[in-house]
């Protein structure tokens, strides 16, 4: 399943917070209403009562004017009373309003005014009237009975409205204390929810997002600091796995163009110190036969020589000439293998004659040196340009004998297998140390030669592989330090071809 | 003409239980007054009649026969029904008295001393029908001279 992004987390941890706040919001204001509602029972209680009290006021002030009238047989004792009367109805109105809520209640108020009205018309009026034609009959017991039994009925009416409040009011309040005491409760409850919420969404925060933040600036840090090897732990929910994917993504990027700038900065050294070992080989090797040439040009000039002396000297000056002749087409030849624009003329060839033609031009250019020629009878016909296959086997024999400073024999062998032509050159020289074998064909590598006098370049076998290669070919060796080398080139025959 | 009596006389008979329940707030059931109630209807007498006896004058042993017509306004404008006062004087100011009140479900039957006629209390006996074993008082309150007009109170026990 795929996880949540970090802000979908933090929209969700959000929500829910909010929802337990609104949840305990929603609470205490249910508390406040219930409370609310309470007081206002309360307060409608009160007025209930003060309208009971002013209503019971009236019936005492009816009762009191007729006992004054019983009493005295004076109406005017009745003007309280008549008054009262005249407010029954308006106070009861307003009590029935007052408990409208309450269907029992309005009953009893309904009844109350019924039984007021009751005394009222079926009593006190008529026992007002008999009181100014028969004073005896209303002062008999009968009459303080009858008007004891009445108004206890209303009094009775009263009391069960009053008891009937009280008691609505008291479960109000008690309904309130509860409710109160829940919300408080519920409240608290929520609040610590809350808090335990929040400091959760915090720690989350601070595992989830604080702490990987951190560890990137410090990472970020050490990288600016140039340790591009640093990289963070691809955890951590969406956005900080991307971001931790994306700095180690970065730092790879960063090392690899590091790497890639060292190696640059490398080839550019590599380049500068062949450019000066270039410079050097350049100037040591075109310094000695130019040397010789204008040496031996000074001599022919500035001395009268004898013809036989002057032939040698001009001998001299010719092979030092094609000396610097052969060196700077050495130098071209790497140029246009560097540019790629190498040139080739083949035809079909004879390997045998052109490696018979090598073996007798370097024969008899040491005296310490014997060259042993092995070649079948048949012609070891390969298409190749014969110039370039003679400068790669001259190369070969040149390199043999240079090599064997102690002289010996130079064994070449030239023989046609698989539909391959292999020319090979083996001496008995100095070798090659193993651990500078695979920089032989390396361009300006001479190895210990410079420091043993050997001269040379140092491009002679990178040229001849370069043009057995673009023979179709393949050109190696074997050597054993001390023991001599076996350089060798393959060519496919043109039969074969 | 007979058929509209009838049916004055069931509609009166349907009326005084609502009007009964309605004044006395009590419980109502369909049968019989079975619980404490308290009933009130005004009448208006219609004829008294003074019956010497003995010694002429006022005196013990005289009779009085007083009819009442009963009313309840708020149902209906005409009679409900009638009472009937039967009335011997036992001394110069009062009388024992028998009184049977008429009424669509029932007769009730009260008695008692009478001192003042204008204010007084008779013991409801009993009854018939409806009001079968009812007991209680009945308490007349005078409320116009001419006519002679009273409020009925019955406070019935059961």
């Amino acid at each position: 399943m795929k996880s949540l992004s970090l802000s979908t987390r933090m929209i969700a941890a959000s929500v829910v917070l909010a929802a337990l706040v609104a949840g305990v919001f929603a609470v205490l204001i249910y508390a406040v209403v219930t409370l609310d509602n309470a007081r206002e029972r309360e307060a409608a209680t009160k007025d209930v009562r003060t309208a009971l009290v002013g209503l019971e006021k009236l019936v005492i002030d009816l009762e009191t004017g007729l006992r004054g009238v019983v009493l005295t047989g004076d109406a005017r004792f009745l003007q309280p009373a008549r008054a009262a009367g005249r407010q029954v109805d308006l106070r009861a109105g307003e009590l029935e309003r007052l408990v409208a809520d309450n269907p029992t209640q309005l009953q009893r108020v309904r009844e109350l005014r019924l039984a007021i009205n009751s005394y009222v018309g079926d009593y006190l009026e008529p026992m007002v009237n008999l009181a100014q034609e028969n004073i005896a009959a209303v002062r008999q017991t009968l009459a303080r009975v009858e008007a004891k039994r009445r108004t206890d009925d209303i009094r009775r009416s009263f009391n069960e409205l009053q008891s009937t409040e009280d008691r609505r009011a008291a479960a109000s309040a008690a309904s309130a204390t509860t409710q109160s005491r829940r919300a408080i409760v519920l409240g608290v409850a929520g609040l610590v929810a809350c808090a335990l919420l929040i400091v959760l969404f915090g720690l989350y925060l601070a595992r989830s997002t604080a702490h990987p933040v951190r560890e990137a600036a410090t990472a970020a840090t050490r990288l600016a600091e140039g340790d591009l090897s640093v990289r963070l732990s691809e955890r951590g929910p969406g956005e900080i796995g991307e971001l931790t994917a994306a700095f180690n993504h970065m730092a790879e990027e960063l090392e690899s163009q590091r790497r890639e700038l060292q190696t640059q900065n490398e080839k550019l050294r590599e380049s500068e110190r062949r450019k000066s070992e270039l410079v050097h080989i350049v100037s040591h090797e075109l310094r000695t036969p130019l040397a010789s040439i204008l040496g031996f040009t000074s001599v022919l000039l500035h001395r009268d020589a004898e013809p036989e002396e002057q032939r040698r000297y001009l001998e001299i000056i010719d092979r030092e000439g094609r000396r610097l002749s052969d060196l700077l087409n050495d130098f071209l030849d790497a140029e246009r293998l560097d540019e790629g624009h190498l040139i080739l003329e083949p035809e079909l060839i004879d390997v045998s004659r052109v490696v018979t033609e090598q073996v007798r031009l370097f024969e008899g250019q040491s005296e310490k040196h014997e060259l042993d020629m092995v070649l079948p009878p048949t012609p070891l016909t390969v298409r190749g340009d014969p110039n370039r296959l003679a400068q790669v086997v001259g190369n070969l024999l040149s390199n043999a004998i240079k090599y064997s400073p102690e002289g010996g024999t130079v064994h070449v062998v030239a023989e046609q297998e698989n539909g391959v032509v292999r020319v090979s050159v083996r001496d008995e020289g100095l070798g090659i140390p193993e651990d500078q074998q695979e920089r032989v064909f390396v361009k300006f590598f001479r190895g210990d030669a410079p420091a043993s006098g050997i001269p040379g370049t140092g491009l002679g076998l990178t040229i001849a592989r370069s043009v057995v290669e673009a023979h179709g070919g393949s050109m190696n060796f074997e050597s054993d330090s001390g023991e001599g080398s076996v350089f060798w080139l393959e060519l496919p025959t043109a039969a074969a071809g | 003409m007979r058929r509209l009596v009838y049916m004055l006389a069931l509609a009166a008979v349907l009326s005084v239980p609502g009007f009964f329940y309605a004044w006395s707030g009590s419980a109502w059931s369909s049968g019989a007054v079975t619980g404490p109630a308290t009933i009130r209807i005004t009448s208006r007498e219609i004829s008294r009649v003074w019956v010497d006896v003995g010694r002429p004058g006022r005196g013990a042993g005289d009779t009085e026969i007083v009819r009442h017509n009963l009313f309840n306004r708020r149902i209906r404008s005409k009679p409900i029904g009638y009472a009937e006062f039967v009335c011997t004087l036992t001394t110069a100011t009062t009388r024992a008295c028998n009184v049977t009140i008429f009424l669509p479900k029932g007769r009730l039957i009260a008695g008692g001393s009478i001192q003042y006629q204008d204010l007084y209390e008779l013991a409801v006996l009993g009854g018939t029908r409806l009001y079968d074993n009812a007991r209680g008082t009945l308490t007349v309150i005078r409320t116009t001279k001419k006519p002679r007009r009273h409020i009925l109170l019955f406070r019935l026990a059961g």
